[in-house]
């Protein structure tokens, strides 16, 4: 694999540090061109689908990622 | 389609199942609709950004009558956030989308019961190394990033990244021989 594709491994996960006052990044988002920022988004959009179908109850994870982030 | 504003009453009223299954419908519409500003923001982090302020705003929210007002809603949201991003970084600006267009585009595939039954069924096949991989993110659910989801592998976090690499990659041509089209991303 190319440094490359690891990046877009990483960034198209749904972890995101949590922030309270703005949009956290993807550290290694940065590390992208944006011809590799296009492609990390459509294999998150994929990854997303193949997750929500592997989920019992449907939902990817960036809804459990915002579930867990709702005030309680 | 069905309407996602069924869903409405109930988060209003603070239920967090019902807010759950809105979002299932409605992230891959958000996710869509700032497609073309991918090359300038975190794609990403603006869907779950998103997301959470359309939990804290939904008790003040007049549906306007069409199906799917809080979708619309929530895409008008992303949109502005992804708008003030671009400023904000001085990112190239990006071209005016297919902002109704996005908010009223097909179900996400993964509701499709067929599917579901064939993804489920690759997964099930794939080599030892590579599902502990794909698990590992599954059940993390965005919490961990990939270096911790590594180390409690035992992986480094080339090996964790390269092993959740075949997996999908093997799901993906599970599917295909199964006839069954798939995203390309998810087989590259």
């Amino acid at each position: 694999m190319t440094d490359d594709e690891l990046l877009i491994e990483q960034v198209a996960s749904a972890h995101r540090e949590a922030s309270r006052d703005e949009l956290r990044y993807h550290p290694r988002w940065h590390d992208l061109d944006a011809a590799g920022r296009i492609r990390a988004y459509e294999r998150a959009r994929a990854l997303r689908t193949m997750e929500a179908a592997l989920d019992p109850t449907g939902l990817s994870t960036t809804v459990r990622a915002v579930l867990a982030r709702l005030p309680r | 389609m069905s309407d996602l504003d069924v869903h409405l009453a109930d988060i209003v009223a603070g239920n967090r199942d019902a807010f759950a299954f809105w979002m299932a419908g409605a992230e891959p519409r958000v996710r869509d609709s700032l497609r073309s500003f991918a090359a300038a923001i975190d794609v990403e982090a603006v869907v779950q950004e998103t997301l959470l302020r359309v939990w804290q705003v939904a008790p003040r929210f007049v549906p306007d009558g069409r199906a799917d007002g809080l979708v619309r809603f929530a895409v008008r949201i992303a949109r502005n956030l992804a708008v003030s991003e671009v400023r904000r970084t001085r990112a190239t600006p990006v071209p005016d989308d297919e902002l109704e267009a996005a908010a009223g585009s097909a179900v996400a595939a993964a509701r499709d019961p067929m599917l579901r039954r064939a993804i489920v069924a690759c997964r099930d096949l794939l080599p030892a190394r590579p599902r502990r991989a794909l698990d590992a993110r599954l059940e993390s659910a965005g919490g961990h990033d990939d270096g911790d989801l590594a180390r409690a592998l035992d992986m480094t976090l080339n090996t964790f990244l390269q092993n959740f690499t075949r997996a999908r990659q093997l799901i993906a041509a599970c599917l295909g021989k199964r006839g069954i089209a798939i995203d390309r991303e998810l087989g590259a």
